[in-house]
Order: C-alpha cells, then sequence, then structure tokens
C-alpha cells in the first residue's frame, strides 16, 4: 500500500472522464455489430484497466484502485440509466425468452436439511477452514488471522449458494461435514498460534 | 440477478458469437432457485442494513448536522487536547477510558468523551484554547449508526446477526452472477415500463452487474466485521482456553502492565510533542487514555497518513509519554494493514466527499437491487397466475417504510425528548400497517409524499432552532440535501402516478 503521490481526495474525480470514456466504448461496442467492434471492446476495457494503474500511481497503491472502482461505478451506473427505453405500460408484454427458477418438490424435512446445510453447517466449515488457515498456515500471525477472518464469511457464502442450488443435498451434507470434522479437529489439534 | 431480462428490441444488437461460455440452463435455474430462496429468507434484513448502510457513510456529517453550532476548529494544539482533556476529567474523575478526538476536514470538533466503570458515557466539546464549551449530544446520528452495526441488539448479537446478513449477501452475489448468463449481452439494456417483471429484472440486473465490485468489496468487509466476535471467540476457544482478551491483545500493539495504584494524570501535550519528534509526518486523529490517573495509565495515539487507504497507525506511550511503540496498522506486516483498510473500505472513509457520494449512491442501488429482487418474484407469481397480493403490499409498505421512519426519527431526534430507536420502531410499524388498507401504489405513492413532508418539516425545525448560530456548513448543506430529496421524492411520485 504505496503512499499517493495526490493525497487530495478531489484528484479522484480528474479520473472519473477516464471510467466514463472506457464506458462509453464499451456501450457503442454493445449497440453496433460492425467490424470496429472488438476494437471498441479492446480499447474500453484498455482505459478502464488505465483508470485503475492511474489511480494505483496517483491516489495510493491501495486506494487509488478504490477510489476508481467506486466512482467509476458510479459513473457506468449513470451512463446506464441516461440509455433507458420507455415502453408503453398498456401494450401487452410479449412472450417471455427468460430462464426460470428449478421447480423443487416442498418436502419438509428437504427444506429444513436444506437450511440446516446453508446455515450453520456452512458457516461452522467455514469457520473450520479460516480457523485451520489462522492455525496451520504459515506467515506472521496477524496475517493468518485476518486471512483466516475473511476467509470465513467468503466460504460461508460459497457453501450458502451451493447448498441452497444443488439438488443433491446429501453429496452436499456429506462434504461440509467432512470439511468441518477436518479442519476444525486440524486447529484444536494444533491449539496454539 | 434475475434471469428474465429478455433480449430487447432497439438498438440492434451484434451477432457475433458470444464472449461468455454457454452456461447450461439446468445449471441456471438451479442457481436462480437458490438465489431466490436465500433472497427472500433474508430480504428484509438485507435491505434494512443496505439502506441504513447507505445513510451511515455520512455518520460524521450528520454528528455536524446535529451540533453546527461548533466549535468549529480546523486544528488544536497540544496543549489545547491536554486542557480539554484535564477539564473533562474534572467533570468525571471516575473515568475509566478518555478518548479525545482531535479536529480533521471530516470533524472538525475537538472533543472528549469519558466513560466510566459504571458505564456513564458523556462526551464534551472544546474550543481552540481546550476550555470545554459544552456537552456534545447527538441522539439521531448514534441511532443511525448502532442500527447499522447490531440493529440496536446487545453487541454480539447484533453483529452477529449483521454478519450473517453480510453473508447472505455475498452469497446472492454469487449465485446472481451465476445465475445470469446475459451479462455482457444485456449490459447497457435499461428499459422502463411495458412488463412489470422485465422492468424489474432490467433494474435488478443492471445494478447489480455495475456496480459488483462495490457490492463485493461492502458485503465481505460487512461480515467480517459483523462476525469478528465469533470469529475471535472460536480462534480464542481454540488456541487460548476462550480468552479473547488474548486474541485481540495480538492487534493493540505494546502492552502496559495494569496498575491501579495513584499517580499524576499522564501528559497529554507531551505525549503529542513525543509523537511529532519521532514520526513528524504523523497527524494524529484521536487519543484514547486508559486509566487515567493511575499508575498504569497509557494513551494510544492514532495518527493518520494522507492518501493512505487506512485507518492509520497507532502509537502507544506509556503514563510518562514515553513512546512504546506502534500497533503496525500501516508499517506492519499485511495482515495488519489490510484489517486497517476494512472499516475506510466499507463506509467509504478514504477518498474524500466523492466518495462518500458514491458509496450513498452505490449504496441506495443495492437497496433497490433488495427491493427489485423481492418485486420480481412477486411479478413472476403474478405471471404464473397465483399472484400473492397480501405480499405485495406487505413489501412495499416495508421498502418505503424505512426512509419514513429516519425521516420521522430525525424530526422527533431533534424537537422531542424522544428516544430515535423508539420512533424508528414506531413509525416502521405504522408505515407498515398500511399494507393493511391501501394498494401497493397508493401505499407507495403516499409514503414517499409522507417522507418528503417530514423531510421538509425537519429542515425547517433544524433551522429554526439553529438559527443564527450556525457555524458549521455542514448544517446549511445537510439542510440543503434534505429539501433535495423531498423533491426528488414528490417528483418521483408525479412519475409513477404517470406511469400508472
Amino acid at each position: 500500500m504505496t503512499s499517493a503521490l495526490f493525497p487530495n481526495a478531489l484528484a479522484g474525480l480528474a479520473l472519473a472522464p477516464l471510467t466514463l470514456a472506457g464506458a462509453l466504448l464499451l456501450r457503442r461496442a454493445w449497440r453496433s455489430a460492425g467490424p470496429r467492434r472488438p476494437w471498441l471492446i479492446a480499447g474500453g476495457w484498455a482505459l478502464l484497466v488505465l483508470a485503475l494503474g492511474l489511480g494505483a500511481v496517483l491516489l495510493g497503491g491501495a486506494r487509488g484502485p478504490a477510489i476508481v472502482l467506486a466512482l467509476g461505478s458510479t459513473v457506468a451506473l449513470a451512463l446506464v440509466a441516461s440509455g433507458i427505453e420507455l415502453r408503453d405500460a398498456r401494450k401487452t408484454a410479449p412472450r417471455e425468452l427468460a430462464l426460470e427458477p428449478s421447480e423443487r418438490r416442498r418436502v419438509v424435512w428437504r427444506g429444513w436439511l436444506r437450511g440446516f446445510l446453508a446455515g450453520p453447517l456452512a458457516g461452522v466449515a467455514a469457520l473450520g477452514c479460516g480457523l485451520a488457515v489462522a492455525i496451520c498456515a504459515p506467515g506472521a500471525v496477524q496475517s493468518r488471522m485476518v486471512i483466516g477472518g475473511l476467509l470465513v464469511p467468503f466460504l460461508w457464502a460459497g457453501g450458502m449458494a451451493w447448498t441452497l442450488s444443488d439438488d443433491r443435498i446429501l453429496r452436499a451434507t456429506a462434504v461440509l461435514t467432512g470439511v468441518a470434522v477436518a479442519t476444525l479437529g486440524a486447529a484444536f489439534l494444533k491449539g496454539a498460534l | 440477478m434475475d434471469a428474465s431480462a429478455k433480449p430487447a428490441n432497439k438498438p440492434p444488437r451484434a451477432v457475433g458469437r458470444p464472449i461468455w461460455p454457454k452456461v447450461p440452463a439446468a445449471f441456471v435455474r438451479a442457481m436462480l432457485a437458490g438465489h431466490s430462496a436465500l433472497g427472500l429468507a433474508f430480504a428484509a434484513l438485507i435491505y434494512l442494513v443496505c439502506f441504513s448502510g447507505s445513510i451511515a457513510v455520512f455518520t460524521q456529517e450528520f454528528t455536524r448536522w446535529e451540533q453546527p453550532a461548533g466549535p468549529v476548529l480546523h486544528a488544536a494544539s497540544p496543549q489545547a487536547v491536554d486542557r480539554a482533556f484535564r477539564q473533562a476529567l474534572v467533570v468525571n474523575p471516575a473515568a475509566h477510558d478518555v478518548m479525545v478526538q482531535m479536529p480533521e476536514p471530516a470533524r472538525p470538533r475537538l472533543s472528549v468523551h469519558l466513560d466510566d466503570a459504571k458505564g456513564a458515557e458523556r462526551t464534551f466539546l472544546a474550543d481552540a484554547t481546550g476550555a470545554l464549551a459544552g456537552e456534545l449530544k447527538t441522539p439521531w446520528t448514534e441511532f443511525q449508526a448502532a442500527l447499522h452495526t447490531v440493529l440496536h441488539l446487545p453487541r454480539a448479537w447484533g453483529g452477529f446477526i449483521v454478519g450473517l446478513t453480510g453473508v447472505a449477501l455475498l452469497s446472492s452475489l454469487v449465485s446472481g452472477v451465476l445465475s445470469h448468463p446475459r451479462v455482457f449481452k444485456d449490459a447497457f439494456a435499461f428499459r422502463w415500463g411495458g412488463s412489470k417483471r422485465l422492468q424489474e429484472a432490467d433494474l435488478h440486473n443492471r445494478i447489480s452487474v455495475w456496480g459488483l465490485p462495490f457490492h463485493l468489496v461492502v458485503s465481505l468487509t460487512g461480515a467480517f466485521l459483523g462476525l469478528t466476535v465469533i470469529i475471535v471467540g472460536v480462534l480464542a476457544l481454540a488456541t487460548f482456553k476462550g480468552d479473547t482478551a488474548k486474541a485481540y491483545a495480538l492487534f493493540a500493539g505494546p502492552r502496559v502492565a495494569d496498575d491501579p495504584r495513584p499517580a499524576p494524570v499522564i501528559d497529554l501535550a507531551r505525549a503529542l510533542t513525543t509523537l511529532k519528534a519521532a514520526q513528524p509526518e504523523a497527524r494524529p486523529n484521536y487519543l484514547f487514555v486508559e486509566h487515567p490517573g493511575e499508575r498504569g495509565q497509557h494513551v494510544a495515539v492514532n495518527a493518520v497518513t494522507p492518501g493512505r487507504l487506512s485507518r492509520g497507525e497507532t502509537y502507544v506511550l506509556d503514563g510518562q509519554a514515553k513512546l512504546l511503540g506502534s500497533v503496525g496498522y500501516e508499517n506492519g506486516n499485511a495482515g495488519l494493514k489490510v484489517l486497517s483498510s476494512l472499516t475506510p473500505l466499507h463506509f467509504g472513509w478514504f477518498g474524500g466527499w466523492p466518495v462518500k457520494v458514491a458509496y450513498l449512491l452505490l449504496g441506495l442501488g443495492l437497496t433497490s437491487v433488495t427491493s427489485s429482487g423481492v418485486a420480481i418474484w412477486l411479478a413472476r407469481r403474478r405471471a404464473k397466475g397465483r399472484p400473492a397480493p397480501r405480499w405485495e403490499r406487505v413489501w412495499i409498505a416495508f421498502v418505503w417504510s424505512q426512509p419514513f421512519a429516519y425521516a420521522v426519527s430525525a424530526l422527533a431526534a431533534l424537537a422531542l425528548p424522544l428516544a430515535p430507536v423508539t420512533v424508528w420502531v414506531a413509525a416502521t410499524l405504522a408505515a407498515s400497517a398500511t399494507a393493511i388498507a391501501w394498494t401497493p401504489a397508493a401505499i407507495s405513492i403516499r409514503l414517499r409524499l409522507a417522507t418528503a413532508a417530514t423531510l421538509v418539516l425537519t429542515a425547517a425545525v433544524h433551522q429554526t432552532l439553529n438559527a443564527g448560530r450556525m457555524a458549521d456548513p455542514v448544517g446549511w448543506i445537510t439542510d440543503a440535501c434534505l429539501v433535495l430529496t423531498a423533491l426528488l421524492l414528490a417528483f418521483s411520485t408525479m412519475r409513477f402516478a404517470k406511469a400508472a
């Protein structure tokens, strides 16, 4: 995390036109199917990457990209909103082609088990992984604890998404239980930071 | 995200081969089912946490707005800091911990917060000489911050529920991205009107995709910050026989042994001068004195480095103002540096007002993603001939109850001796109760208009109460923003009524 050449926060605004230009090129590519399309896509992404790079150099190694991402996302959303297509609400909507969520049979025990897997069991398994990293991984103790701690919500979220969408819940139960036992076992067996 | 957005007729779309790999329909449908179930289960909590978080970005500004008379300071001498500290200790000699906040651009005040063993807490403002200039009372600011961080529940439970909500949000982002095969094809499609479901799906998907970096950052950091108590608790159980203090001590820097025998109160002017000599670039923004007047007293001085994504470096000095060392938030290992960046990253406190405004807008965008997610589910049910009119009313009433309850609680905090949280609960219940009698369109329009009127009234009451003593320009700016928000809300009802 290097220091910034321009610590003033307003310097971040100077990079917003660059992200706007990148988003504009991408929108032009999205709208036109001509031979220039690949170049427009490449140019758009290049400008966005350039803004991130300049942000890191000018505004700080970690702070700059964070500022560019926050302001860039806002600018891009404003651009999307500017291209709003108003439709007549009184016209009948055409037949929808979109995919529907899969229909599952409503079985009470499966619902409860799925909830248990996504909540407590995925949470314990994620906590076990985080704990195993904090206790067993190499490196400074604070780094291990922070990385392990950040892994917990990330893995829990992944486990939640998986168990709620996977129809084979017994497989999910076995995997999550195995991970929880292995990681918590390793952590408690070592038992020292 | 919802996969119900279908190709727009205009403008003409590219016909080349898609860049995104073909995702099997069964996988998308399974992901959508999980996304839908999780979103519905946590919808109200995610909505509340996202809305309150968007407002909490401006916590420092709300502190200034609630007490705009100042004294407004842009700097404070070490002598003024020490004098304010000593004067505050005279008011409460039993103070166990004292926090002195120095003036900084986002919060131009010198304040002293005292916390005694019985749990009594008071905060005083001081002028440029360090003389106490009155008590700082910001009930609404404290209310909105506590609502976002702990939902006004006990710290462990509230933090856990907010953290779990962050996990659910993060999980929704994962399943949403995986169930969105048209992420590039529909990148700029934003259709309004026509099919309700497609309209909501476009809103849901466009904000989700373009705001994704922000959504990932706030949900991951929020979940981590909320779950800290649990994570550290389990870690302590595995390594320190359950003693969490030992785990936290790893992040507290040099230790000073507890010694309750009396001693002369620490000289904060000397502590700041010592730090200035050792770290000339350090810009202190707060001092935390533990056990003042005891032999074991010590002070942690936090100093920010402009241009860094960090909460600042913390230096520890003992009772004789001798520098013992630093925690390492800016100069230590990677873990400490990452930890120090999480709070600024989560709240948008690292890039001045442009980033705060961006965080407000992106946060409100995430709030509307939650709202539209439920709206899509309700519209899908209606389209399939299984409408849920009661839930349609309940959801729209809850959605618009929050801007209304926030506005009413702010007004009450200014004008009445009532706890803002009580007013917020009452206003939320009252607004939600409109679901019993009104149609969704009437609920939406009337609650928006009521919110707009309350915001204007709040700004007017604030101006009246602080007439002639508004020393901080943020008082004026915030009132202007309240009126502008009211106008936007009123304008949106005109557009809504026209569309309906």
